[in-house]
């Protein structure tokens, strides 16, 4: 009983989707078995040479995690297109749905949907598109291969949209339901891409995905493929049934399209088909069928698109304000040649605050990392490091916990801003309703608080009573005073025509009372005034100290726009967005 | 021209099985890879954000904050804890502090500079008085442990794990995560710093230890019950210790009151607690215990008042050690009563 | 074909295709060598080479290094006062590239005094051409308002051009990043560099305004126009800035223009009445001992004036002009 070949095949997609599955979930903070630890979640994009291949072309530095992509690009060249049917789990998917759509139907049927499609030219053109965005930074370079790159979109996919809607309600992958804006973007473009496989097996294999075009190209010269060792043969063309790659074994085998499913040499009933170092005794066609018209379009496209999509001046002076990048984030121009929007900082933030961003970055910013504050369980947490220890391109640093606030090492260069807090005044309840609140302040996290108060007293609406009768500890008014102990709260105070400022302890429908450690000086006077006041402490922004955190927005209790908002301005990565003279260097 | 069958076949097992193997040490890989992680990462959240915390007044010992002890490194936040949550750190044992009027705990993790997946946490008890601390101390003592390097055996200790020690008002515990002699080798070499960071108002003293001491006396044994020792709430400021009597361990306890008569008044109220409650009064065989020894369920208790110490014989097997152990202390008491005088 | 010759033929393509196989992979892991990254990227970016900006001074002679000039027509006591100091063959040899630094800051009308009036301006440009042969000068400022509209409304454009000079518009590429050694504020900021990089010879001509943050703007302030990016940043420390401007610009040359002074709501100004016939024009190699001279116009001394004293501090020259023995002339 021999162990097959495609058995294998299926154990090693089997492995490695449930790979990729775990280390989803175990993309929680946390020392138990089933979270973080030191699961090594980010390998699979490690081993991704398209994110690899294109953080050289716009740094022109190659991360060192990033080196496993090395041993995967030396395997294809000598072997052939092994990750798209052994490794990759978005190829599983669509290899499994493929096969579910599609397994009841006639051999014949089958056959005609593996045929070779000249449509299966399209993702060369789009992996020479994303190419060219990334290859020339001095003009400008962008790292978008991932929009398209299996592995960051299925990560991407799962992170934001699939994990967090299995989750609920049992929420066992987090401690709590995970929120992400515009997640179901990511959805349905996940979902369509699985769906496709009704319409052709491996659709997004075939058509559109450029790691596929990648490896496709770095197995020009593979030393063992597919191929025929007699012919003619019987020409059944049963080898074509469940041929994933759709790369016609039984006539001239396009060896680019081949992804080593294995299925062929599987299906053949006289063994016709092998695996061998001979070139296929029916021919091969070693290069992808593109034109060199498309070729250059796609060149030419890319390398136009970068300095079109800038046109904006979104990276100058008409940066965004409200973009809050996480703490440890590159400056912008950096940022954009590393970020994979992989979202693996989204799903490990613990107060799911991080969220991938919509257009308004910029179209290059899309599903990039952006901070807001009214989502998840408090602002960016003052003693978490997370996003950057797991992000796998250093788009946002892998800082320490010292370089983040400022302590031991760092403590001259200060705290990491991620922008800066803002009073608006129109809305803050001290400010304009002279309704006391100092829940900003109390939450602020950083020690001094970045957020001072200054007291004000002000008079109440109606406030104004005039004095029937009075003592040294109680005032009775001639005006109807609101309910039962309304003042009593300890911010109402009491103004005599005199001057004195007191706290009110109690009051009735009629009569105020005040505390017995402090009574009136000076009695008012009776058919004089008194006036109530309010105390309130109005919160102040120390800019010098507030790091952009975003606690006091969260807290807030003007709900909807807060009436404190974390601004941009002030970060640490952009020198240029500073607000105080010091900070310019 | 096509392979024969069997060896084709008997070339894709080999082959299969191969992959199978990668495939199994990938797993085994991540899986090892998942146990290697820097703890500093992780330091869990604080109890309460720390603009919320108390902060810690000059005398409340060395400001978490800043001290580190030697060989480590800060892992998590300081926590401060005083007699209202104490319990929402160290939960039941909360009542043994409270009780010795426990007024400040500062609670710190650190993790080793050289290995830091080595972390220990470190406990810091301001109890107010020495007297205080070293009953925390002293009634927490493990049984068979080892001497703490420049420490005074009485007043320190280590097991294979932590080290602890009282210093004037302090009690400290340096606990570390796991047992690695590393980690506590670290531990035993940050000791002597932390003592030194300790800001120490008064001297501390605690005459009762000489008292007590003795050449058979078993190192280490020595403990403080504030209240209630043995059961008995007129036994407070009790300390006591155990001896090696021909092979058997006694234990004496020595307990000084405001004077002569207070001495006798609490001696009399023990001795009276102890008959009601299931006693019998023994003959004595040295004359000046006559009168003090009762049998209690099978065990000699032996108790007596010497000046303004009440002192005795606690849960004794053997009547004849336990008087002769008695006797000694008696003597001893007296002598210290005289000097004083 | 013979069994032996496919034999032949397929081992030949097997070790071409290994051959390859072995080139991409020695390729690919040398690419990964070159570039691999052990340590990840820095927090800030690297600096990009930053520029020095070049000194353009001439060597002192003694009597010769400022010159006063009172009189109604600002072209006539400009060539006075150059002659005085040795004439513009001494600053300017034949064949040099001249750049002239005006301020053309607002989009302001000449008769304003906000900046430098342009019939100064034509008789600088035409005194380097004509009279010490330069091969070209250029005309460039940073303005506060839009380019084009400055260099129009204020008549500069038309008469640098009518001149024979070439006006240089600031354009994003023109600018370099620069920093002061020994500065505090100039560190890593763009300045408009390339026309410097092009010039011999710099001169710098500016009128005598009051100024509402600086107290005065004159000469040493004059260089505030070859800065970049968001340079209003400086105003919070604006005596630094104005100081560390004439650390770092050493010209050849400064024409100080105090025919009409403003005397009050500078630096815009914006009525006749804002202005005082002073009918005066100071050419010196000191910038500091220009300015220290110039503030007398607007009734100020150099005590007034914090930059000045924080300038000569820091050696860039002296506010006691009268050491430098300065020429008086009239020219009616």
């Amino acid at each position: 009983m021999t162990m097959r070949i495609v058995t294998i095949r299926r154990i090693s997609q089997f492995f490695f989707f449930a790979m990729f599955v775990w280390f989803c979930i175990v993309s929680t903070v946390g020392e138990q078995f089933w979270r973080l630890r030191g699961w090594p979640i980010n390998w699979l994009l490690q081993l991704d040479p398209l994110v690899a291949i294109g953080s050289i072309l716009t740094t022109h530095k190659l991360y060192w995690p990033l080196l496993w992509a090395l041993p995967v690009v030396i395997i294809t060249i000598i072997f052939g297109r092994f990750f798209c049917s052994w490794v990759c789990p978005f190829g599983s998917i669509h290899h499994f749905a493929g096969f579910a759509a599609h397994r009841k139907k006639p051999a014949s049927k089958r056959i005609q949907l593996n045929r070779y499609r000249k449509a299966q030219r399209i993702k060369y053109f789009v992996l020479v598109f994303v190419l060219a965005t990334a290859a020339f930074p001095s003009i400008a370079a962008t790292l978008q291969t991932a929009l398209l790159d299996p592995i960051p979109l299925l990560t991407r996919s799962f992170n934001l949209a699939v994990l967090p809607l299995l989750d609920r309600p049992a929420n066992l992958a987090s401690p709590a339901d995970r929120f992400y804006e515009g997640a179901w973007v990511i959805l349905a473009i996940f979902t369509a891409a699985v769906l496709l496989n009704l319409v052709v097996p491996r659709f997004y294999c075939r058509f559109i995905c450029p790691l596929g075009a990648l490896f496709a190209v770095l197995s020009r010269f593979a030393i063992w493929r597919i191929g025929k060792n007699q012919h003619p043969c019987s020409d059944c063309r049963l080898c074509e049934k469940a041929c994933e790659g759709a790369c016609q074994p039984s006539q001239k085998i396009r060896i680019s399209e081949c992804v080593l499913c294995f299925n062929c040499r599987a299906d053949c009933k006289d063994e016709s088909i092998s695996y061998q170092t001979k070139p296929s005794l029916a021919g091969e066609i070693t290069d992808p069928d593109i034109s060199r018209r498309g070729f250059v379009l796609s060149l030419a496209g890319g390398i136009l698109a970068v300095p079109a999509l800038r046109l904006g001046n979104k990276l100058g002076s008409n940066f965004s304000a409200a973009m809050i990048r996480p703490p440890g984030a590159l400056d912008e121009e950096r940022f954009l040649k590393r970020c994979i929007k992989c979202g693996q900082c989204m799903r490990v933030c613990p107060t799911n605050v991080i969220q991938p961003a919509g257009i308004d970055a910029g179209i290059e910013g899309l599903w990039t990392p952006v901070l807001n504050n009214r989502i998840g369980s408090s602002g960016c947490q003052l003693n978490c490091v997370a996003c950057g220890q797991v992000c796998p391109t250093a788009a946002i640093r892998p800082i320490s916990l010292p370089e983040k606030l400022g302590t031991d090492d760092f403590a001259a260069a200060g705290p990491i801003r991620i922008g800066t807090a803002f009073i608006d005044q129109g809305r803050c309840l001290p400010w304009a309703m002279d309704k006391p609140c100092i829940v900003c302040q109390e939450n602020c996290p950083v020690s001094p608080k970045a957020i001072c108060t200054r007291e004000v007293f002000n008079t109440i609406r109606d406030g104004v009573y005039t004095v029937k009768n009075a003592s040294t500890k109680t005032v009775q008014t001639l005006e109807q005073m609101p309910g039962l102990d309304k003042f009593a709260t300890g911010d109402y105070y009491c103004l005599t025509d005199g001057g004195e400022l007191r706290k009110i302890t109690a009051n009735t429908g009629s009569s105020i009372e005040i505390s017995d450690d402090e009574p009136f000086e000076q009695v008012p006077a009776l058919g004089g005034g008194i006036k109530i006041q309010i105390r309130l402490q109005r919160p102040f922004i120390d800019i010098e100290k507030c790091i952009g955190c975003g606690v006091c927005e969260h807290e807030c209790p003007v709900s909807g726009k807060k009436a404190v908002r974390v601004s941009a301005e002030g970060q640490t990565r952009s020198t240029k967005t500073a607000l105080l003279l010091e900070r310019l260097k | 021209m096509a392979t024969g069958t069997p060896r084709r076949k008997a070339r894709e097992s080999v082959i299969s099985v191969c992959l199978l193997a990668v495939l199994f040490l990938i797993g085994l890989g991540v899986f090892l890879k998942q146990s290697r992680y820097d703890k500093t990462a992780f330091a869990p959240p604080t109890a309460k954000p720390l603009s919320q915390q108390p902060q810690p007044s000059t005398t409340a010992g060395p400001n978490l904050q800043v001290f580190t002890p030697n060989g480590f490194k800060a892992l998590s936040e300081p926590e401060f804890y005083g007699p209202d949550d104490l319990y929402e750190k160290i939960n039941g044992k909360a009542s043994l502090y409270l009780d010795s009027n426990f007024r400040r705990l500062s609670a710190r993790r650190f993790a080793s500079i050289d290995s830091p997946e080595l972390w220990a946490e470190l406990y810091i008890y301001d109890m107010g008085t020495a007297r205080n601390a070293f009953a925390v101390f002293s009634l927490q003592r493990r049984p068979d442990t080892l001497d703490l390097f420049h420490f005074d055996p009485s007043f320190a200790y280590r097991t294979e794990n932590a080290v602890y020690f009282t210093t004037g008002p302090y009690y400290v515990e340096f606990v570390g995560s796991s047992e690695s002699p590393q980690l506590t080798n670290a531990l035993v070499a940050a000791a002597p710093g932390i003592e030194k960071a300790l800001p120490l108002d008064e001297p501390a003293r605690i005459d009762e230890l000489g008292l007590l001491e003795a050449e058979n006396m078993l190192p280490g044994s020595i403990k403080l019950n504030l209240s209630n020792a043995f059961g008995f709430s007129g036994l407070t400021d009790t300390f006591s210790a155990r001896y090696n009597i021909g092979g058997q361990t006694i234990t004496a306890f020595v307990s000084r009151r405001t004077d002569s008569r207070d001495a006798r008044t609490v001696a009399k109220s023990y001795h009276s607690f102890l008959i009601e409650n299931g006693g019998t009064l023994r003959a004595a065989s040295v004359g000046a215990l006559q009168g003090n020894v009762v049998d209690f369920y099978d065990t000699i208790e032996i108790v007596f008042a010497a000046g303004p110490f009440v002192g005795g014989v606690h849960e004794a097997d053997n009547q004849q050690a336990a008087e002769n152990l008695a006797a000694w202390l008696m003597k001893r008491l007296s002598e210290a009563a005289e000097r004083k005088d | 074909m013979s069994k032996q010759s496919t034999d032949n033929s397929g081992r030949r393509q097997f070790l071409a295709r290994t051959a390859k196989a072995a080139a991409a992979i020695a390729a690919a892991s040398a690419v990964s060598r070159l570039a691999y990254d052990p340590k990840g990227p820095p927090g800030q970016p690297h600096t990009r080479k930053l520029v020095t900006v070049p000194d353009f001074s001439v060597d002192r002679q003694p009597g010769q290094t400022m010159s006063i000039v009172k009189g109604p027509d600002r072209a006539k006591n400009l060539s006075r006062a150059v002659e005085l100091l040795g004439g513009i063959e001494r600053f300017v040899k034949p064949g040099e590239t001249v750049l002239i630094k005006p301020n053309v800051a607002f989009a302001s009308a000449p008769i304003l005094g906000a900046t430098t009036h342009p019939q100064l301006l034509a008789e600088l440009v035409r005194l380097c051409l004509q009279k010490a042969r330069a091969k070209s000068v250029y005309v460039t400022d940073n303005p506060i308002n839009d380019p084009a509209s400055c260099f129009m409304l204020t008549g500069i454009a038309a008469a640098a051009e009518q001149a024979g000079a070439k006006v240089l518009h600031p354009r994003n590429e023109l600018f370099k990043p620069t920093t002061l050694s020994g500065g505090k504020l100039i560190s890593n900021w763009p300045i408009l560099f390339r026309p410097l990089e092009k010039a011999d010879r710099l001169i710098g001509i500016a009128p005598v305004k009051d100024h509402h943050r600086s107290i005065a703007s004159m000469t040493m302030k004059n260089w505030y126009g070859l800065l970049g990016g968001r340079r209003n940043i400086f105003h919070q420390d604006i005596n630094t800035i104005i100081a560390e401007l004439a650390m770092m610009v050493t010209p050849t040359l400064v024409i100080l223009d105090g025919t009409q002074v403003m005397m009050t709501n500078g630096p815009t100004g914006g009525s006749l009445s804002d202005l005082r016939r002073a009918d005066t024009l100071i050419a010196s190699c000191d910038q500091v001992a220009a300015d220290s001279y110039g503030c007398t116009l607007l009734d100020l001394k150099a005590a007034d004036l914090p930059y000045l004293g924080k300038a000569e501090a820091a050696g860039a020259g002296t506010t006691d002009y009268e050491s430098l023995e300065p020429k008086f002339a009239t020219v009616t």
